[in-house]
């Protein structure tokens, strides 16, 4: 299916927009309850529920910042209280690991956040996004998309300079 | 744009009464969603949960040639197995519905009208993408086996065995010690009531022994568990008694006939407080009613030279063999309760308490058996010099509430405390002093106890114990035991009180069997922090484990007081029940499996899995992963470097799917 | 019990002020008001605020009360009270000193005995006002042959500090001559500062002078600086309190351990030497740095134990649930104004556990205790039926031939 499909974003001023994986147990939960309480908070999160945070990849975080999110967020469940035990533990770990990553490519630390908020902490889930948009508002976009296409020009440029680039990359694959 | 010709979808939009309808225009967005690729329907609807909704959906499924179903409404959480039924009766697969959560997550916590729009179609895009490579899936149903076993033989054991007999299942109930009961049975009184523990116990006990569902082997331990939820496979050790439980009649007359005219050994269900022969039942009332030899003291085991007083009076019941070896039994069960109870915290760790230093330096459970009109005083309270106690003391939270020991409150010592200051009282007209932090009593009648019993003319003193010394330094030469001193702040007076008393009961705490963490694994369960079983939610439920089918009751969970563990041995027989009467047990699809022919055999998602659910095939040098074991986490699947590890449900295609839906950059 | 790592940075520069700022700060306020610091201290009656009432005063904002009090100069600085509270709050490291200082700071007029050390200090480096230069004299009483950094620099594996008591008290100086011994029969490798050395100033810091603490850290810092050693092994468990727990806030890195300690690790070789019976019934006094706060309990027993003869009896209140001698904290230099008030010196209290079993010898490990506890025999009239020995004497006299 490789359809192209017109973004929905037309004719309003720019806003942040969040992709936040959020697990099913304890920080989704708090979501809906956030909902049933009908807190009102920044709408600029879009949440994709998965069953445990341990199930995060860091490939989906990258992918949701190159297709254009201006931050991540993942939501699990307090230490301890993971529903698989210790799932947490393990995104805790990878997200470690992926932020000094992030920091690396030059991602504002604040762009990548991780936030332990359980089913009854409708109101953490309020201010934590609040506060997220807040900051992302205050860096701008990081519309990755778009630097990607002058990354794609730099890097052709740097392949010519590099002799037999193509037996380098020949040679990385096998 | 319409569908590619392969897969046609179904987009229904919800208004919720004005719920979602009053904040956005359903209309448009359903309008919108009939532009995306594949949708070849799109409406929206009043109620999509109600009756005519759900029917709208099987009948566009018929008129459409639908494969996929989308529905933008309330919480996933709420309402996708309804829709999920829907399509099964339409007849597609259950799992070719995704949901998007407009409600909670959108009306309900936005109002700015034109950003919920656009948001809302983000979100349906997204779901109209995932659904699309959504694959079909099908619940795997196990069996049930519908016996039960319930591993130690306290009062939460026999509660949920008696249960779960008279509900005509078959139980086995394995108990350690020759007896079951529990600490229960070394009671006297209990409170709020101050009703007898033998009592209310000891019809219970016996009618463990009569039911026809119940298998009782005490003196036996579980030594392995395989299997899962609706198949387990335990093997029991029944350790070796030397006297037949089927032939031995229970007279007692070997006990009376021993070589030994006297109690030579410490008897444990005592605290050590009398002696026992090395043929002996715990207490008169013990289920079964059979003696034990312990083959460490018998004269004829330790050294084969004894007169066999014991089998001569036996004559031809011949109950007494001494031949009798360990016997292994292979059981296979459905469900496991796990009631293993707690131990009293060891009083020798905090050292300035004096206890095992001055011998009139007791522990709680001490005194329960010397109030105990069947203990080894017959219910006088003495000191060892045989004098009765004018003045006593008895501290509270002996080892709870200490960074330094165990951090929890144990919750029964402050009512056992003042069930002791009671009984010590009435027995020996002493003046009592009990020293407390602070006082609790919640629960049912506990306030009123506690009412009753300090208006009794006890004296209470606000102020943990910070040292306890003998009164005079010189040994006394009359035999005589000194009294110790007894020194606290009274925080209420803030004054330092050094009280002279004749005994002192410590109020220990109820912790984690010592072998609790050894049998957390076995069952392959998690412990909390402090070391109790944890029970899989605290509030919602507080007798399920992360292991389906084991289940918790009694103060192997966390420190809890008798109709506590009643109740809670009650609700894991009727979860246990619940399990079994169902034949079948249905497992979540979204279980995780490998691509054998992508996995490297690198290993690395073998300690990941909380469940033990990856095995390595050796033969194949690949992992595996059990169905049946894996509760669909996921995080195995994050974490494979060859990408080989896949989630039904949650595979990674239909995140990147939902991903890019969301940001539109398709 | 004992600080960890983390603890000590996070006493570092802790002050009233920015007290709930740490974890070990705010931790104060999970006191559960249970009294067990207020009742196990040994003083703990003759205070108005005991540490217990600290924490309420402080939480009701009401804490300059306390400062205007004497209570804390009732302190000895014996970690009980540390030890036993169940929510592990670090009274004596962390809450504690900083109330002494305002109090200090506070009081109308210091003791005088107090007073006259703490000058002592300041002028001569050590709390007996004697000159530095004399501070190695005493070796020249023995045959061993000690090596004095400056005249000798060269660099060695152990840096023996020596402390003021060993270096300047009749009865410290034995200590000191055994040890020597000790060292030498053992074949260890190791100097002195000499006249180099100054008073450690754990007791000064934390006897409410802060400022004079940290003149001392400065100055013994910069002579460690001079010279090349593996370790420091001292026979003050004060000091080695300074070392471990305050000098580290001053950048300081070097290994520490008493001398009690490192005789121990060396007991398989001692002990072959300690060949003369000593018919003594001995009881060990814990002191309260060395046991409580660095938890060396079995070490001086078993030192103890290997000298042919020797019966070891236990006191009722023995290792963790030890009483102080009463010299910590500055109660050293406040036995007049204890007096004043009407207070039992603990050594008096403490040596009828002595007395009680039976013991002939009373062992101790801390330089004050020898003073402390002989004072002590002679006020209850005991001086034919128990001596008192520092471990490193006894273990020098049953070593045949010295
Ligand atoms: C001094 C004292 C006084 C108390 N007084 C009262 C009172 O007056 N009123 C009140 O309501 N509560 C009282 N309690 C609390 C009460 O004891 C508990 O609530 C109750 O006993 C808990 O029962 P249980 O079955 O969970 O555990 P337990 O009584 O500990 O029973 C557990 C059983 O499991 C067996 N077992 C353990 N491990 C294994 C294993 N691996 N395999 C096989 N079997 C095993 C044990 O042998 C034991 O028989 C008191 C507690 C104490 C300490
Ligand atoms: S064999 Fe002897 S010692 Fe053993 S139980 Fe029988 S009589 Fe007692
Ligand atoms: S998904 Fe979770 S439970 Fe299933 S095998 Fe992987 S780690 Fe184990
Ligand atoms: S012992 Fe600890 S918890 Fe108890 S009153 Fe003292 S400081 Fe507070
Ligand atoms: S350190 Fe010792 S003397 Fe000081 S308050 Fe604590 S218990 Fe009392
Ligand atoms: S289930 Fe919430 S983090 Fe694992």
């Amino acid at each position: 299916m490789n359809e192209t499909i017109e973004t929905t974003q037309t004719a309003q001023p720019w806003r942040p927009r969040i992709v936040a994986f959020f697990c099913n147990w304890c920080t989704y939960t708090a979501a809906d309850l956030a909902g049933v309480s009908r807190m009102k908070y920044a709408p600029n999160t879009r949440i994709i529920r998965v069953m445990c945070s341990g199930r995060i990849d860091p490939q989906f975080v990258l992918e949701a910042l190159s297709e254009g999110a201006d931050g991540v967020l993942i939501g699990g469940c307090h230490p301890g209280d993971c529903h698989y035990a210790e799932g947490n533990y393990k995104a805790l770990r990878r997200f470690h690991l992926l932020r000094r990553m992030l920091i690396g490519m030059g991602i504002d630390e604040k762009r990548f956040r991780l936030e332990w908020i359980s089913a009854s902490e409708g109101d953490k889930v309020k201010t934590v996004i609040n506060d997220m948009v807040e900051q992302l508002q205050q860096l701008g976009p990081l519309d990755i998309p778009a630097r990607r296409k002058a990354w794609d020009v730099e890097l052709e440029e740097a392949k010519a300079q590099v002799p037999r680039y193509e037996e380098f990359e020949e040679a990385a694959h096998v | 744009m319409k569908g590619n010709g392969d897969i046609r979808i179904g987009f229904y939009i919800c208004h919720c009464g004005t719920n979602i309808a009053g904040l956005i225009d359903v209309a448009r967005i359903a309008e919108y969603a009939g532009t995306l690729p594949g949708v070849v329907v799109a409406r929206d609807y009043k109620y999509m949960c109600s009756d005519p909704g759900q029917d709208l959906l099987r009948e566009d499924i018929a008129a459409y040639h639908l494969m996929r179903i989308v529905v933008a409404s309330c919480s996933p959480l709420l309402h996708e197995q309804t829709f999920r039924r829907a399509a099964e009766k339409g007849g597609i697969n259950p799992y070719f519905v995704q949901m998007v959560n407009i409600r909670e997550h959108g009306t309900w916590v936005h109002d700015d009208a034109e950003y919920m729009t656009g948001k809302a179609m983000d979100m349906v895009r997204a779901a109209v993408l995932r659904v699309y490579a959504h694959q079909p899936l099908e619940r795997k149903q196990v069996p049930i086996t519908p016996d039960v076993l319930i591993v130690g033989g306290g009062i939460a054991g026999i509660h949920a065995a008696l249960t779960m007999a008279d509900a005509g299942k078959h139980v086995y109930l394995v108990e350690r010690e020759p007896t079951i009961g529990g600490h229960m049975a070394q009671f006297d009184k209990t409170f709020p009531t101050l009703d007898c523990a033998a009592c209310i116990l000891t019809p219970k006990m016996t009618a463990v022994k009569a039911h026809p569902n119940i298998t009782l082997w005490t003196w036996s331990e579980v030594e392995k568990v395989d299997g899962f939820i609706g198949n387990f496979t335990v093997t029991v050790k029944r350790k070796a008694r030397y006297v037949d439980e089927d032939l031995c009649v229970g007279c007692m007359e070997c006990i009376e006939a021993c070589i030994y005219k006297q109690g030579k050994f410490p008897d444990e269900f005592n605290m050590g407080l009398s002696k026992r022969k090395p043929i002996f039942i715990p207490f008169p009332q013990a289920v079964p009613p059979v003696p034990v030899i312990d083959p460490g003291q018998c004269l004829h085991l330790k050294k084969g030279t004894c007169k066999d007083t014991c089998v001569e009076i036996c004559a031809d019941r011949k109950a007494i063999n001494f031949e009798q070896e360990p016997e292994y039994k292979e059981i296979e069960v459905g469900a496991i309760i796990l009631a293993t109870g707690f131990t009293p915290f060891d009083a020798t760790r905090i050292p300035y308490y004096g206890y095992g230093k001055y011998p009139n330096v007791y522990t709680a459970l001490e005194l329960e058996r010397l109030v105990n009109a069947s203990g080894p005083t017959g219910g006088e309270v003495r000191l060892p010099d045989g004098r009765t106690p004018e003045r006593v003391a008895i501290v509270h939270c002996v080892g709870s509430r200490d960074e330094h020991y165990n951090r929890w409150c144990s919750r029964v010592c402050c009512m056992y405390s003042m069930k002791l200051a009671h009984l010590v009282k009435e027995k020996t007209h002493a003046e009592i002093f009990n020293f407390y932090i602070d006082m609790r009593a919640p629960g049912k009648s506990m306030e009123e106890f506690y009412n009753r019993i300090s208006s009794e003319g006890i004296h209470l003193v606000r102020g943990r114990v910070a040292d306890v010394y003998p009164e005079t330094l010189e040994k006394k030469t009359n035999g005589q035991i000194g009294r110790v001193i007894v020194q606290a702040e009274d925080t209420l007076i803030g004054r330092i009180r050094k009280i002279p008393v004749d005994m002192l009961i410590l109020s220990t705490g109820l912790q984690p069997r010592i072998d609790a963490e050894e049998i957390r694994r076995m069952f392959n369960i998690s412990c909390s922090a402090g070391g109790f079983f944890l029970e899989r939610h605290p509030k919602l439920a507080p007798v399920n484990t992360f292991t389906d089918g084991i289940f918790l009751a009694g103060t192997c969970q966390g420190p809890k007081d008798i109709p506590d563990t009643v109740a809670q041995a009650g609700a894991a027989a009727s979860e246990a029940l619940a399990l079994i009467d169902r034949g079948v047990f249905e497992l979540e699809p979204n279980t995780a499996y490998i691509m054998e022919d992508d996995c490297s055999g690198c290993k690395s998602c073998i300690p990941l899995c909380p469940y033990t659910a990856i095995a390595f095939k050796e033969e194949k040098q690949k992992a595996e992963i059990n169905e049946a074991l894996c509760k669909g986490c996921g995080t195995c699947v994050a974490s494979c470097p060859s990408g080989s590890i896949r989630q039904h449900l949650f595979e990674d295609e239909e995140i990147y799917r939902e991903i890019r839906g969301l940001l539109a950059y398709a | 019990m004992l600080a960890g790592e983390e603890v000590i940075e996070q006493m570092w520069g802790v002050s009233l002020d920015r007290l709930y700022d740490s974890d070990e700060g705010q931790r104060i306020l999970s006191c559960i008001q249970c009294g067990t610091c207020a009742g196990a201290c040994p003083y703990g009656e003759h205070m108005l605020y005991p540490p217990r009432r600290i924490i309420t005063m402080l939480k009701a904002g009401l804490i300059e009360d306390v400062f205007d009090s004497d209570s804390l100069f009732k302190c000895v600085n014996c970690y009980t009270c540390m030890t036993k509270c169940p929510r592990n709050i670090r009274l004596t490291e962390i809450l504690l000193p900083l109330v002494k200082e305002q109090s200090a700071v506070r009081l109308e007029e210091m003791p005088a005995e107090l007073q006259k050390a703490i000058e002592n200090t300041y002028r001569y480096g050590n709390t007996y006002g004697e000159s530095a230069r004399k501070r190695a004299a005493w070796i020249e009483t023995i045959e061993v042959p000690i090596r004095i950094l400056a005249k000798d620099p060269a660099p060695v594996d152990i840096l023996w500090f020596v402390e003021c008591d060993l270096s300047y008290h009749p009865r410290g100086q034995a200590a000191a001559r055994a040890t020597a011994l000790l060292f030498h029969l053992l074949g260890l490798d190791f100097a002195i500062l000499g006249p180099e050395e100054r008073c450690a100033g754990d007791c000064g810091r934390l006897s409410w002078e802060p400022g004079l603490a940290e003149t001392l850290v400065d100055y013994n810092l910069s002579i460690f600086d001079k010279y090349t050693f593996n370790r420091i092994v001292t026979n003050d468990p004060h000091a080695l309190d300074a070392f471990k727990f305050r000098y580290p806030m001053f950048a300081f890195k070097h290994k520490t351990t008493a001398t009690v300690p490192e005789l121990y690790a060396h007991l398989d070789r001692l002990k072959p030497m300690l060949t003369k019976k000593l018919d003594y019934l001995v009881t060990y006094h814990d002191s309260c740095c060395l046991g409580r706060h660095n938890g060396f309990y079995d070490e001086p027993r078993a030192l103890l134990e290997a000298i042919p003869g020797v019966r070891l009896v236990e006191m009722d209140h023995n290792r963790e649930n030890s009483i102080c001698c009463g010299g910590g904290g500055g109660g050293m230099w406040l036995d007049t104004w204890y007096k004043q008030q009407g207070i039992e010196r603990l050594s008096d209290r403490r040596l009828r556990e002595v007395i009680a079993t039976r013991a002939n010898v009373l062992a101790v490990a801390c330089p004050y205790e020898v003073s402390r506890f002989e004072d002590a025999v002679k006020l209850a009239g005991y001086e034919d039926r128990i001596i008192v020995r520092d471990i490193t004497e006894l273990l020098v006299e049953a070593i045949g031939g010295h």
